[in-house]
């Protein structure tokens, strides 16, 4: 059985997302695991030191998005897994990749207005993380 | 005893050492030459601004000679007395020197030299010495301007800018100085000189009292009780979330109250199935507003309050009003402009997902935070009693801050991490290079300046501190900001009619923080929020902060404003 890795956030951009995902687990009849990176690069622009554990605030509130996402797989009758990861964005999804032995990662295009995440980062991940491994990645 | 409990002890240790330094000592030794005869020479150096000037060279010839009789030099309050080795015969000349400043000769009159011989003593009174711009002057104020920039664009973090600022005014002095004596700035002795240790003492102490509250979870659980509390009231939630946000800032640290409030908050809204923005960004306008109601709130207070000595009652008494009264506004305004999101129908949400925001809202060290509660408690009261006992604010927070590393034994590497020495060492070079472009008379015309354009209109000073520092404050960084404005402002409050109340500190303090809710590049807090909620899904746009963002502030500002025009002008301070 084939796994479908779909790393996703919040809002509603990721929503699509994980409708897109759900969607294709449904018919390939694949696992569906839902990923929650708790990426903290944000915090390099802090000028001093950070005094608090916002990567463990950032998993946590990673648990519940992941909650979320996959009780709107299971009311469209599919059960997913969740998985949260701490690092930067590429190495925690391919780390997620290789331990969920995904054959398709699904990521979201970035929404309107301020994500820092640009369509061609994705877009240069997805080929370079299919010549890596070999896994197709889908851009929602 | 553990390595950890010596640890625990050998830097409580260190915190107490520092608050006995911060401690009143005896008076401080008088500089100057004190032999020969007892007549005296005295005078009084000021800039053309009227600031006493520190460090100048007093030199006293006698009957032509060529070599200085006698020698002095002024101190911080401007003020110099020369004790004479003999009694002149036929003339004395003054000759005073200072970097930056154009000689001053003086020769006294045979009347004055008459008073001088009967009397014993002779005044020269006000001396003032005319600017000099040289090189020094153009390296100094050129490098403040870049380091400003460099912030700014975030070219380099704050800490480095300042480091690269004063050193290259060290090079300018040192190698520069060698060269030709008008790239001269000032020395190190003299740079040390402008370090207010009290700041330095203060935000360190606070730094770990807010590491071990903060960690306990307190803001995440209060924001979950307002979850529970509102019981679907979106309009309520909001508020009390602005509430519980404001508190804390105004007590702890608003960047670091911010990363534990933004998960949590986000959480919530997607558990009502509202924007998450209708929460955050509320929050982020109520913590830059709300930081500035008390002495510890931020460190553009700390750093006013130690240099304009003003007290933790003194801002409650005269700021915290006026920031309450902005802080009203500003709700309203939120409320208004969220108002789509508040009719909104709320969402429920499973037993599941209820349970999990439970768990991340939970206490994590109960017994740390009861510690913690009670410690702070004490702080607060001796924040608030220190003035009458002669207690700096500074001692207060590292004796807290030691007890609480006793008492509530956290990790000490942890605690040691918590102090953010990147932020101290900035705040040193900043002072530094702030006392290097004061040094060579920028500040000074600049005050001059502003001083002309105000007149000796005090309504004018509030609205020109308040309006125009808010305005500077939306691109540039308050902290570099308030510490150049300080010097401007002590003129300026001496000139003005009214001013002495140090009314235009609290207007400094005002516009500096409050300007940093224009945008969203205004300030940390609102950058250190958006970068979680990206990592939400849910980004807060430029434009977005914008919208909200620019009528705050200018709604804030005009508030604090009136508050100030109400206190000082209507009612008198």
């Amino acid at each position: 059985m084939t796994t479908i890795l779909c790393a996703t956030r919040g809002g509603e951009a990721s929503v699509r997302t994980q409708m897109r995902a759900i969607e294709m687990a449904k018919e390939q009849k694949a696992n569906l695991v839902f990923l929650y990176i708790a990426d903290v690069k944000f915090l390099d622009r802090m000028s001093g030191s950070i005094v608090v554990d916002v990567a463990a605030e950032l998993e946590n509130m990673g648990e519940f998005l992941l909650l979320m996402a996959q009780e709107r797989a299971e009311k469209a009758g599919v059960q997913a897994e969740t998985l949260v990861k701490r690092g930067e964005f590429r190495q925690a999804l391919l780390e997620a990749a290789q331990e969920t032995g995904a054959s398709t990662i699904v990521l979201g295009s970035p929404g309107e207005g301020g994500s820092i995440t640009k369509r061609e980062y994705l877009e240069e991940l997805a080929a370079s993380l299919a010549e890596e491994t070999g896994i197709q990645t889908i851009i929602v | 005893m553990t390595f950890r409990r010596f640890g625990q002890i050998l830097f409580a240790g260190f915190l107490l050492f520092c608050a006995a330094t911060l401690l009143p000592g005896g008076a401080p030794a008088v500089s100057g030459q004190e032999t020969g005869t007892s007549l005296e020479l005295s005078g009084f150096l000021v800039d053309a601004q009227g600031q006493a000037i520190a460090g100048a060279e007093v030199l006293v010839y006698l009957d032509d000679a060529e070599e200085a009789a006698a020698h002095t030099e002024s101190r911080e309050d401007g003020s110099w007395v020369v004790r004479l080795p003999d009694s002149p015969a036929s003339s004395v000349r003054v000759e005073i020197e200072r970097a930056h400043f154009e000689p001053y000769h003086y020769e006294l009159s045979p009347d004055e030299l008459l008073q001088l011989i009967t009397d014993g003593v002779f005044s020269l009174r006000q001396i003032t010495l005319e600017n000099h711009i040289g090189l020094g002057f153009w390296v100094a104020g050129l490098t403040f301007v870049i380091v400003l920039l460099l912030i700014a664009f975030e070219k380099l973090k704050n800490t480095l800018a300042a480091l690269l600022g004063i050193s290259v005014v060290f090079i300018s002095t040192f190698i520069g100085g060698a060269i030709t004596p008008d790239l001269y700035i000032f020395d190190f002795e003299r740079a040390l000189t402008y370090i207010n240790w009290e700041v330095i003492f203060l935000v360190m102490g606070m730094m770990i009292v807010v590491g071990i509250i903060e960690g306990t979870g307190i803001f995440q659980w209060l924001a979950f009780m307002a979850y529970r509390a509102s019981r679907g009231r979106i309009s309520l939630l909001i508020v009390v979330l602005i509430v519980i946000t404001s508190v804390a800032s105004a007590l702890l640290d608003n960047v670091t109250t911010m990363l534990l409030m933004a998960p949590i908050s986000i959480q919530i809204a997607l558990a009502l199935n509202i924007s998450p923005l209708a929460l955050l960004v509320p929050e982020i306008l109520a913590s830059n507003v709300s930081g500035i109601s008390t002495l510890i709130g931020t460190p553009t207070n700390i750093l006013i309050g130690a240099y304009a000595d003003i007290s933790f009652n003194d801002f409650l008494i005269f700021q915290t009003p006026g920031v309450l009264a902005a802080m009203v506004v500003m709700t309203l305004y939120v409320l208004f402009h969220y108002r789509h999101e508040i009719s909104k129908h709320p969402g429920g949400i499973s037993p599941t997902l209820y349970a999990k925001l439970q768990e991340n809202a939970r206490i994590k060290d109960p017994r740390a935070l009861q510690r913690a509660l009670v410690v702070f408690s004490g702080m607060l009261i001796f924040f608030a009693i220190g003035e009458s006992l002669h207690l700096v604010p500074a001692v207060t927070a590292l004796v807290g801050a030691t007890i609480l590393l006793l008492w509530v034994e956290p990790d000490i590497e942890k605690m040691l991490m918590a102090v953010d020495w990147m932020t101290l060492v900035f705040f040193m070079a900043l002072f530094m290079l702030v006392g290097a472009v004061q040094e060579v008379g920028i500040l000074g015309l600049f005050a001059g300046a502003m001083g002309q354009l105000i007149g000796e209109s005090i309504v004018l000073g509030i609205i020109v501190m308040v309006i125009g520092v808010g305005l500077l404050s939306f691109g540039i960084a308050n902290v570099p900001l308030a510490a150049a404005m300080l010097p401007v402002v002590r003129f300026l409050s001496s000139g003005i009619p009214g001013a002495e109340s140090k009314v235009l500190y609290y207007a400094l303090s005002m516009g500096a923080a409050m300007g940093g809710n224009g945008f969203l590049i205004g300030g940390e807090t609102n950058l250190m929020t958006s970068g979680i909620a990206e990592r939400a899904g849910v980004p807060i746009t430029f434009m977005g902060f914008m919208k909200i963002g620019v009528p705050v502030t200018l709604l804030t500002l005009a508030t604090g404003a009136l508050w100030l025009w109400l206190r000082f002008v209507v009612m008198g301070a």
